[in-house]
């Protein structure tokens, strides 16, 4: 009992982060809503790729790109962002 | 706590780690919910017993307690606080320990971090990081732990104390800058190595691992600087970089990393370089890990061998593990891998950067040969060679000059190709002014290497302004600001661009730095109070000699006092002789050191080293260097500094 009372602060230190780490393999089964993470997935992506626009213009403005590519660029990151658009919308 | 529980602690760590990986394995094959958030807080449980354990060691040296061996080895009574803690990483032990606290540190951080995102990336980086942590909870538990009881059957009274050359204040910040670079590179390869598991190799894992690889270089950056000012600081040979393995050991990842930073930047836009890339962090994180073994295995006689041990077989298995896991899965992924697009013109700025990866990639290779060479020699038939600086000078000059005008060129190169107008417009007023400053050079009687880098210098910082210039015109005339409000707002929409330019600046500033090394003069003299001798148009008189006790040393000081050739004061330096240790009745434990004194201009370096004392304490032997150019290899560091930080700083979304 006296070593239970010295260490008890020491015990706790050392095992309540094994009781946290094996506490979920103690739950009923956990079904994770995926819908959830994709769509904040896409959005991110979304945000990626308005980014990427943006860096477009400016290198297009200074003279690093040349009209053709700049305006294939753009039309082709358009595209995926529509289709993204999409996907979050049917999410 | 006491000791015990420190030793503990990093069984259960060792314990965690093995789980993690098992139950995160699992995950993978049965998609099971639970195994997941197991292992993903069995990953922090690691972590958090190798605080624990860390924090114990910290302890432990703080209050001295020499019943366990690594305090005994690498403290004492005498040793100033701030030191003590610092013997956490000046020891095998505790240095791979305190490598261990980092990756915990990242670990947690990845974790916490992404507790909602890259769900289908997670398990492997968790698994990754779990793997590299288990290696060196390995090695801590059973190889080289740092709570052995001390050796001996007595009481021991006091420590051996700190090597007087680690008691310096850039000592106390240089290994855990350093080390908080090189482990931070295992974030961006274990997401490499979970992308390649997952076969998601587009452009959002670069993305995510962006800002970490950022970080991760920055710290690495930061740490060889300061290893270099420790160097230049402490050493007394008058120089910052000496091609030592050990330096070189940190050298050839930051090599690596730079390249991967800029062809990241490829895979980003123009989804190109993705095998490139892949083949970059590998390197990048197998030469962190061997840059480990070369710092801790005393298998090269360096300046940094304040240890020796056998640990170099385990690394060097580790090593190999990590190449032959990694690039085995690289392979098996190659069709996936292989990007759609290519190269269209050399012209172009993603050949620009990769010109500038392979040259990267060069030196690193030219370093590490350098730097194996002796061993390798040695292993094959035992002849002991040494390779010094000239042959790294003699290879690196030259690429490092071919680097320097990429620095500049590459900006001015427009995506998939330049045209011949737009060459001709972006490149004459650097390349202009480049050679207006070559013509002064030479008259000035400049070598060549030195009239290269110098005119190099002026056309990158040429090249870079005027890409500030431009950005700031387009701005102006499309959103009628003012010019400063202009710069702050090209700079702050686009933060790593520009802040790339700034350390572009930085690294040119330090290359000015470094050229004025052709420029070092020094000399070497025994002088007598009253006496006075001149190097360099500056008179050095010795005024006074004096000697001093100290808590943890004895010191003899000189006063110099410097004056110009017209006899007009400039500075006093004090140049000391120290010998640590002096209350050790065994004479062989003193420790003598020489602690410089240096008078520090914009444009020049005055170095004084006091190297010994006559033995009736009548002479004093000096040494002294004229530095020209120094601190700007200092300024370029701050500058390279201040511009990663921009580049990293977050953005409102």
């Amino acid at each position: 009992m006296d070593f239970l009372a010295n260490h008890i602060f020491t015990i706790i230190i050392f095992v309540a982060p094994l009781i946290y780490s094996i506490q979920p393999l103690l739950l009923s089964k956990i079904n994770v809503i995926n819908n959830a993470y994709d769509k904040d997935l896409l959005k991110r992506k979304k945000i990626i790729l308005y980014r990427q626009i943006k860096e477009l213009e400016m290198e297009f403005d200074i003279g690093n790109l040349n009209k053709d590519d700049f305006l294939l660029r753009r039309s082709e990151i358009k595209a995926e962002v529509s289709e993204i658009i999409a996907s979050i919308k049917k999410k | 706590m006491t000791p015990v529980a420190g030793g503990v602690a990093l069984n259960l760590a060792l314990g965690c780690s093995v789980l993690s990986i098992i139950t995160l394995i699992a995950y993978n094959r049965t998609l099971d919910h639970r195994l997941f958030l197991a292992g993903q807080r069995l990953g922090l449980a690691i972590s958090f017993f190798v605080f624990i354990s860390t924090f114990i060691l910290g302890y432990q040296l703080f209050v001295s307690n020499f019943d366990i061996d690594y305090v005994a080895r690498y403290t004492s009574y005498e040793t100033p606080n701030i030191f003590k803690i610092s013997a956490l990483w000046a020891g095998q032990s505790g240095s791979l320990l305190f490598w261990l606290f980092i990756l915990s540190i990242f670990n947690t951080v990845t974790i916490i971090q992404n507790q909602d995102r890259h769900l289908n990336l997670m398990p492997w980086v968790i698994i990754t990081m779990s793997v590299i942590q288990l290696f060196f909870l390995i090695l801590t538990n059973f190889i080289t732990n740092p709570f052995e009881p001390t050796q001996a059957d007595f009481v021991v009274q006091n420590g051996n104390g700190l090597n007087p050359l680690l008691q310096n204040i850039t000592m106390a910040i240089h290994p855990p800058t350093l080390y908080l670079g090189y482990v931070g590179f295992s974030v961006p390869f274990a997401f490499a190595f979970s992308a390649l598991v997952n076969k998601d190799i587009g452009a959002l894992w670069i993305r995510s691992i962006r800002r970490w690889t950022l970080v991760s270089w920055l710290f690495l950056s930061i740490g060889i600087i300061l290893g270099g000012w420790w160097a230049y600081q402490e050493l007394g040979w008058g120089g910052y970089w000496a091609w030592d393995p050990v330096e070189n050991a940190s050298f050839m990842p930051w090599l690596t990393a730079t390249a991967f930073l800029h062809s990241i930047i490829v895979q980003e836009k123009k989804d190109m370089l993705r095998v490139w890339n892949m083949v970059l962090i590998i390197l990048t994180f197998s030469l962190c890990i061997f840059g480990t073994f070369l710092t801790r295995s005393g298998v090269m006689s360096s300046v940094h061998s304040f240890t020796e041990s056998s640990l170099g077989p385990v690394f060097l298995s580790f090593v190999f593990i990590i190449l032959a896991s990694s690039f085995g899965l690289m392979f098996s992924r190659m069709t996936v891998l292989k990007s759609p697009r290519k190269i269209e013109s050399v012209s172009s700025r993603e050949s620009g950067f990769l010109f500038n990866n392979l040259i990267f990639v060069v030196m690193c290779f030219g370093v590490f040969w350098g730097t194996l060479f002796p061993v390798i020699t040695e292993w094959f038939n035992g002849d002991k060679i040494s390779v010094g600086p000239p042959f790294f000078n003699q290879i690196n000059t030259p690429i490092g000059l071919a680097l320097l005008a990429l620095t500049g060129i590459g900006p001015m190169l427009a995506w998939k190709g330049t045209s011949n107008n737009k060459l001709i417009q972006n490149f004459a007023l650097p390349i202009a002014f480049g050679l207006l400053g070559a013509i002064i050079f030479v008259f000035l009687g400049f070598t060549t290497y030195t009239i290269i880098s110098f005119s190099l210098c002026i056309f990158v910082v040429i090249a870079i302004s005027s890409e500030f210039i431009k950005g700031v015109k387009v701005r102006k005339s499309k959103f009628n600001e003012t010019i400063f409000l202009s710069l702050y707002k090209m700079i702050e929409k686009n933060r790593s661009r520009y802040g790339g330019y700034i350390v572009h600046l930085g690294i040119v500033l330090m290359f000015v730095g470094f050229t004025g090394h052709a420029f070092d003069k020094e000399k070497e003299f025994g002088i007598q109070v009253g006496q006075i001798e001149s190097v360099a148009n500056y008179n050095f008189q010795l005024t006074r000699m004096y000697e001093e006790e100290r808590p943890n040393h004895y010191a003899w000081i000189t006063d110099l006092r410097v004056s110009d050739a017209a006899g007009n004061f400039i500075t006093s330096l004090r140049p000391e002789k120290r010998v640590y240790f002096h209350k050790n009745p065994d004479i062989n434990k003193r420790q003598p050191h020489s602690e410089l004194d240096i008078y520090s201009t914009m444009n020049k370096d005055i170095y004084s080293i006091f190297s010994s004392v006559s033995s009736d304490n009548s002479i004093a032997f000096i040494k002294i260097m004229i530095n020209p150019l120094v601190k700007w290899v200092w300024i370029g560091g701050y500058i390279l500094a201040f511009g990663t930080l921009i580049a990293l700083w977050p953005r409102k979304d």
